[in-house]
């Protein structure tokens, strides 16, 4: 397997947390934890395994830093990366837009030829919609800190397993 | 039914594409907007003025792009208090900004009459709105079904925060609008707070204009109002499809309110440490600078010398501003309500004509029919008022839709708010169009509308003189059909109390007619209140001159006489009448029957002038004597004619109680005959 880039904000809390226990399941030497308030095209299209940490902002948003990238990877050929996106949200605050961010952002890369992995079932959520969502599974990892922390760590750990048979 | 929701808003502006001479503008504009909106809670600490500011920021993006694709040749724009960066976008210089900020007579949204932070140029169509908070929406429904009337190439922007949907009014106007397929664009700018409410507490739906999914006819779209590039590109798409569809859109953008909901409100008393960082965090300004430098389009020394520029324009409007001057006070007076038509044919309202009587719901019918031919921008809706045969619920407008067409002549929903609110914004199109509405089925179903009413009373003044709501609000009034609570009461004592609206009340078919056309040629509201229960009672039928016309304010003698005065209108006038012959032959006595027909204006010359000829006063009417309007009438008497008084004035109305269904409670209420014809012997006896 090819070393993995996992991108997050280093300002966060949630996803600054569960980035460490990806980190510490892949291992320092097969993962890179890279800031993603400051990432550029050529850091982003180093790698081609990705793990992108992107939380929901809002009634459905991305993060500003990510938002603020998008025109970047709006021009990017992503052909040959395997992408997996993470993200925490509000299954009962925001059950119209629960983890909405991995959704817009899984679409987006799609679009430029990444192809995406680490497809979750929904089971066990409770929610109205979700852009995350594609009618079977949802197309990352979602996280709940507020009605379900307790299942965070299992929830890492067996997404962590998957993709290390899913990344190239 | 094709789902408008999922149509693609095409791309069409975004950091990489757009050319550099707009970003530069855009920044400007954007930086301008947050140097004043950062800037006028000072002038209210330092006492200067701008009391009520509601910070934008958190808004910029939408707010921006409102203001980029309003037209001001073609469309009509409704910004709500919190538009300050949409009035900038649109147009208004830093000159007007604080001239409105610290309500100067310079300030070109009315002078400072209006509170500050509700920037307008109605000469530019950016219309004066209200305080009372989404109720523009009617008005915005209103011109854009002029708009389509007269063929409009523009649209109809409203705009508002996301907790005033809730207000009833809104989902009136949204139905309207999709109801009559109208090209108006409602955007709600969504950040979360009707001041310290949150939006959970207004609707189930965190996003409001989902509560929307299911009117037909309207289009949907969602952006990120905190983002100038998906901000431009929904206005421009909702513009674009709105003009094309003659259809109308909502534009939920979602915004984050950065400071408190104005200076009145302190935000740290429901807002956490970490919210408030939150919505910093994401400062619409701060991204798009952020954007500009990230994707190279400016260098930080061109951005810096765009905020010097603005720096150095706002202090020379600041200096501008305060010393310009303030409003007169002796000009309160000014602009109250739009000019009357000039009766010259009939100067008094009096006329010496001898044809055949006609009833007085032919009197009003025909005078319709005729300022209808007389005025090809006449228009009137209400409900019931054009069916097949069927013409208002009495048939005062039967045969119009005939004659005139259901673009002149049609009927509106079961919504007395929007009927009147339409009307207003309908007559912001041109000064040319003349509107007659039916306010209500009955004038006890007006209330509903009571916010429109006053609304519409209030425009005049409030903008200076720049908008005159040109309509006409027939109400058909009163008792004596056995009709209860909300079929035969008065409204007039409430009515009365409004600065900004003539109201008249006839009692004969004439008078009906000649105030009807004198209300239809004439600026400004009219509330016609017409005694429905004389409509066809033979008593009120007269010869009706064809080009009869009545001016406003001018009092009518029906009787002559020399022993009392006595004042009333509508029904109670044929009661005053026989009570006074009745008294004539029983006692030789000599009573005075004035019909007031004008209530707003009074003809208080009139009615001084028979006092100090008779040295008595009775007034009577069909309200309620407490408070009533007879309470008016009796104390100018008092006070401009005690010396002449041999008696104190009297008044005869309704008890202090809802006018009862069953006949037996209307009789014991309202006033009649032998209720009056009692007054006048106590205060001739006095």
């Amino acid at each position: 397997m090819k070393k993995i880039g996992l991108f997050y904000s280093f300002n966060t809390v949630k996803s600054g947390q569960i980035a460490k226990k990806i980190l510490k399941e892949f291992g320092e030497k097969q993962i890179e934890a890279i800031n993603a308030e400051i990432v550029d095209e050529k850091t982003f299209l180093s790698f081609d395994n990705l793990i992108l940490g992107v939380p929901t902002w809002f009634d459905g948003e991305l993060p500003n830093y990510w938002d603020e990238f998008v025109p970047a990877l709006r021009d990017l050929d992503l052909k040959g990366k395997c992408v997996a996106i993470y993200g925490a949200g509000d299954q009962k605050g925001y059950p119209e837009n629960f983890v909405d961010g991995i959704g817009i952002m899984a679409e987006l890369l799609e679009s430029k030829g990444a192809k995406i992995v680490g497809y979750t079932s929904a089971n066990g959520y409770t929610f109205e919609s979700s852009r995350a969502y594609n009618g079977k599974h949802f197309v990352g990892l979602a996280l709940d800190f507020e009605n379900q922390p307790k299942q965070n760590n299992d929830r890492v750990k067996n997404w962590c397993d998957q993709l290390k048979k899913e990344f190239i | 039914m094709k789902n408008l929701d999922n149509i693609q808003v095409p791309i069409k502006y975004s950091i990489k594409t757009t050319d550099k001479k707009t970003l530069e503008h855009w920044f400007y504009l954007m930086v301008l907007g947050r140097a004043w909106d950062d800037r006028a809670p000072n002038y209210l600490k330092q006492a200067i003025g701008w009391s009520y500011h509601a910070p934008f920021a958190g808004h910029d993006g939408i707010q921006l792009a409102i203001g980029q694709v309003f037209d001001k040749k073609t469309d009509h724009l409704f910004p709500y208090y919190r538009d300050m960066l949409t009035s900038i976008s649109a147009g208004l210089t830093s000159d007007e900004v604080i001239a409105n900020g610290i309500s100067k007579d310079t300030d070109v949204a009315g002078g400072g009459r209006h509170m500050s932070n509700h920037f307008a140029k109605p000469e530019w169509n950016i219309h004066n709105v209200s305080s009372c908070t989404g109720n523009h929406t009617l008005h915005a429904v209103g011109t854009g079904r002029a708009m389509k009337r007269y063929n409009g190439k523009g649209v109809v922007i409203s705009s508002q925060g996301e907790s005033s949907v809730s207000e009833g009014y809104v989902y009136e106007a949204i139905n309207g609008a999709s109801n009559e397929q109208l090209p108006v664009i409602f955007v709600f700018q969504d950040n979360g707070y009707g001041i310290s409410v949150p939006k959970k507490d207004q609707t189930a739906n965190r996003k409001v204009a989902n509560n929307f999914t299911g009117f037909k006819n309207l289009r949907i779209i969602h952006c990120n109002g905190k983002d100038v590039f998906d901000s431009m590109n929904a206005m421009e798409e909702a513009k674009s499809w709105a003009l094309k569809n003659q259809k109308p859109v909502i534009v939920q953008a979602n915004c984050v309110r950065i400071h408190s909901h104005s200076n009145s409100d302190r935000h740290d008393l429901y807002r956490d440490d970490v919210e408030l960082n939150y919505v910093s965090e994401y400062d619409p300004l701060g991204k798009f600078r952020r954007l500009l430098l990230r994707y190279n389009r400016f260098t930080e020394e061109e951005l810096q010398q765009i905020e010097e520029k603005v720096k150095q324009e706002v202090k020379i409007a600041h200096k501008k501003g305060i010393t310009a001057p303030d409003p007169d006070p002796a000009s309160i007076f000014d602009f109250v309500i739009g000019e009357a038509y000039k009766a010259e044919k009939y100067p008094d309202g009096t006329h010496t004509f001898d044809g055949p009587k006609k009833k007085l719901i032919e009197g009003l019918n025909e005078t319709l029919k005729a300022e209808f031919r007389h005025n090809p921008d006449t228009f009137i809706w209400g409900q019931d008022v054009a069916h097949k045969e069927k013409g208002g619920i009495f048939n005062v407008t039967k045969g119009l839709q005939q004659e005139f067409g259901i673009e002149r002549v049609f009927n509106a929903p079961i919504a007395e708010d929007y009927i009147m609110g339409t009307a207003n914004g309908m007559s912001r199109y041109n000064k040319k169009i003349r509107i007659v509405v039916e306010g209500a089925e009955f004038a006890d179903y007006f209330w509903p509308a009571m916010e429109q009413f006053v609304e519409t009373t209030h425009e005049y003044w409030r903008s200076k003189g720049q908008f005159s709501p040109n309509i006409t609000v027939r109400l058909a009034s009163g008792g004596y059909i056995g009709g209860g609570l909300y079929h035969s009461q008065s409204t007039e004592g409430a009515l009365t109390t409004f600065p900004g609206t003539r109201v008249v009340y006839p009692s004969f078919a004439d008078d009906a007619a000649g105030l009807l056309r004198t209300s239809m040629r004439s600026e400004g509201m009219t509330l016609f209140l017409e005694p429905k229960a004389l409509y066809n009672a033979p008593v009120a039928a007269t010869p009706v001159p064809d080009d009869f016309e009545v001016p406003f304010g001018k009092a009518r003698v029906r009787r002559e006489g020399s022993d009392l005065s006595v004042f009333t209108y509508g029904n109670t006038t044929h009661m005053c009448l026989e009570a006074a012959d009745m008294l004539g032959k029983e006692n030789g006595v000599s009573i005075e029957v004035i019909d007031l027909r004008s209530l707003l204006p009074l003809d208080t010359d009139k009615i001084i002038e028979s006092v100090k000829k008779t040295g008595k006063a009775l007034v009577v009417h069909e309200d309620k004597v407490f408070s009533g309007f007879g309470a008016e009438i009796a104390a100018q008497i008092t006070e401009l004619a005690f010396e002449y008084l041999d008696g104190p004035v009297r008044r005869v109305g309704s008890t202090f109680t809802p006018v009862g269904f069953n006949r037996i409670l209307e009789k014991a209420i309202l006033p009649n005959t032998d209720k009056i014809k009692e007054a006048m012997k106590n205060i001739l006896d006095y």
